[in-house]
């Protein structure tokens, strides 16, 4: 609590000094990290560091979180609720991780319902969009689909494009997700307000993203884990210290939990909850379009 | 137990105040307002009063509300909460309709999401829907149980000739009119009830039952605000759900056996209740010879 007076008077008196500098520019100000930095320069900056990590992004991953992302993406997909059929789009998904793990489910689904029960829906084939605005974690995903075979039946379909305009028409999805993307775009609300656009009513968007912690002593560890435990292991694995800096300063400056959520229901979703994994280090926020 | 179960889930607790009359009739206010909401203005009203009665880690709506009302200006903040909670009552509206087709789809799939799945493509929304559903299976059994209540008060506040039934009469003939919905289904009703009995739907299953008996007990005249009050919910309670498991097997022509069954167990349960009053009135009669006897006795020891 004092903590938190602390750094707000501390905030408002830092503020002012650092939002007139960008204020000289044409360009409206954006956070890259901590740093402030307009916004063309945002896109480009968080397209180098995903440039730079996108060869041993899975591994990183895996190094951070200790192999915990897979059940944070498992649980993902799980309230997501896929089913035969359906028309899906996943955002920021280059390496297909998410993808791959809905055409699995979906499989699954299929051999435990009888055949005749889905005819309905069977008879459109599934689909599943993989956009992303990089080339290079892409490749990774393309690449990473022949390897493990997924995507033979044409149900991948690899996109390259940009959260904020979408090239999907209106009304055609049946679920969104994003999963660790939505801290990197430059305009939260216009990717909300595409994802609504896109999704079908009754669709279902979905987001896993790192978040805030507000358990004390966790807090405390979490954050020292972060700073310094992080960007060092970056610089070892993918040898790239800062953009595992930015990695974890981005973190912080993502709106937390509450924020998030009636940015969701701004953007015009029904039924918006979500649910916080490991005490708040991610959380999935989900909202329905009506 | 049983009072504090029936306090807990009808909503009683909460308004507890220690004032023991009203705490009697606090289940019985609540049940009638309840049921003049239902009819009146909302029809679907129950099943999200429910969901909000049941502790989940995550938040709806309603508190966003108010974590914007902190940055945006009064008026504008008038303009979203009316707008939100028009869109929630759009939800809410969405909700119902998907349940509604779903349960036509419930005789040849089941009360699964399969048939949800199969309602949601009939209104036009995308079977992904179901997936915001938090107890899938349960939200359909639940959808139905209300659906059955309310015809169920319809025909209560529509039905003269029930007024002038004797209440044991009149509570099987309400049971029996009850017990026929669900013929139907009869095929899936094991599986409907083994979804009720699941330990996370055991309070809303619960809850709608215990309305149900009191809509019963309230149609047969029963204005108790006393102890009685629950010694009467739960018999009436056991007539039900044993009548109900009765029906399952019976395999006799329009569930004949099933309806013989029920009235035997009313009469069952009146015989009953005269048999403690004549009980109660023997112990009065003893007690009061007893006394008597006893203050002659006591008195005849202070006279020596």
């Amino acid at each position: 609590m004092a903590f938190g007076t602390v750094t707000k008077r501390f905030g408002n008196k830092l503020f002012p000094a650092l939002s007139s500098t960008p204020r000289l520019l044409h360009s409206h100000a954006t956070s890259f990290g901590f740093k402030h930095v307009n916004e063309e320069e945002k896109a480009r900056m968080v397209g180098d560091v995903f440039t730079s990590v996108a060869a041993s992004y899975d591994t990183m991953n895996d190094l951070m979180s200790a192999g915990l992302h897979r059940l944070w993406k498992e649980r993902l997909v799980s309230m997501l609720n896929p089913f035969p059929g359906m028309k899906h789009l996943d955002v920021a998904g280059g390496t297909g991780d998410v993808a791959f793990r809905i055409l699995d489910n979906i499989n699954r689904v299929k051999q435990r319902r009888l055949p005749n029960a889905f005819k309905v829906s069977l008879e459109s084939e599934t689909q599943i969009y993989v956009c992303d605005i990089n080339p290079n974690m892409l490749n990774v995903g393309k690449q990473r689909a022949t390897e493990k075979g997924y995507g033979e039946d044409g149900s991948l379909v690899w996109v390259e494009g940009n959260a904020e305009s979408l090239s999907f028409q209106n009304d055609s999805m049946d679920g969104y997700t994003i999963a660790f993307g939505i801290r990197n775009v430059t305009h939260i609300e216009k990717v909300l307000s595409e994802a609504h656009r896109v999704l079908k009513p009754g669709g279902r968007f979905l987001c896993l993203e790192l978040s805030h912690v507000s358990l004390p002593i966790f807090k405390e560890l979490y954050d020292l884990y972060s700073f310094s435990v992080i960007p060092r292991i970056g610089e070892m694995v993918a040898g790239d210290r800062e953009s595992y800096q930015y990695l974890v300063e981005s973190i912080r400056r993502f709106p937390p939990q509450e924020k998030f959520a009636s940015m969701i229901a701004d953007a015009g979703f029904q039924k918006v909850e979500y649910e916080n994994l490991v005490g708040g280090v991610v959380a999935i926020h989900s909202g329905l379009k009506i | 137990m049983f009072r504090t179960a029936a306090n807990r889930f009808l909503g009683g607790a909460r308004h507890y105040n220690g004032n023991i009359g009203l705490r009697f009739r606090r289940p019985l206010t609540l049940i009638t307002s309840s049921r003049y909401s239902t009819t009146e203005n909302q029809p679907f009203s129950n099943p999200h009063s429910i969901h909000d009665a049941i502790p989940v880690s995550t938040t709806e709506n309603p508190s966003f509300n108010d974590s914007t009302s902190s940055t945006s200006s009064s008026s504008s903040d008038d303009d979203s909460r009316r707008q939100s909670s028009k869109s929630r009552a759009k939800y809410e509206d969405e909700h119902a309709r998907l349940l509604h087709a779903s349960l036509t789809h419930v005789m040849k799939l089941g009360w699964t999401e399969a048939a949800l799945m199969a309602g949601a493509n009939d209104v036009g929304l995308s079977p992904s829907i179901v997936g915001s559903l938090s107890r899938k299976e349960a939200a359909l059994v639940e959808f139905f149980m209300d659906e059955c209540l309310q015809r169920l008060v319809d025909r209560i506040d529509t039905d003269e000739t029930l007024k002038i039934l004797s209440p044991s009469d009149c509570i099987s003939k309400l049971i029996k009119f009850r017990l026929e919905m669900q013929a139907p289904y009869i095929s899936i009703w094991p599986e409907a009830l083994s979804i009720q009995a699941q330990p996370v739907n055991v309070p809303t299953s619960f809850k709608q039952r215990a309305m149900l008996v009191d809509e019963i007990w309230h149609a047969a005249g029963d204005k108790a605000s006393d102890i009685d009050w629950y010694a009467k919910r739960t018999v009436l309670g056991g007539i039900y759900s044993t009548t109900e498991i009765y029906m399952l097997t019976d395999s006799s022509a329009d569930f004949q056996d099933t309806w013989t069954f029920l009235d035997a167990r009313v009469k069952d349960a009146f015989d009953l209740k005269k048999t403690i009053q004549e009980a109660r009135y023997l112990a009065e009669a003893v007690s009061v010879g007893l006394g008597n006897s006893f203050q002659r006795f006591v008195g005849k020891v202070y006279r020596r």
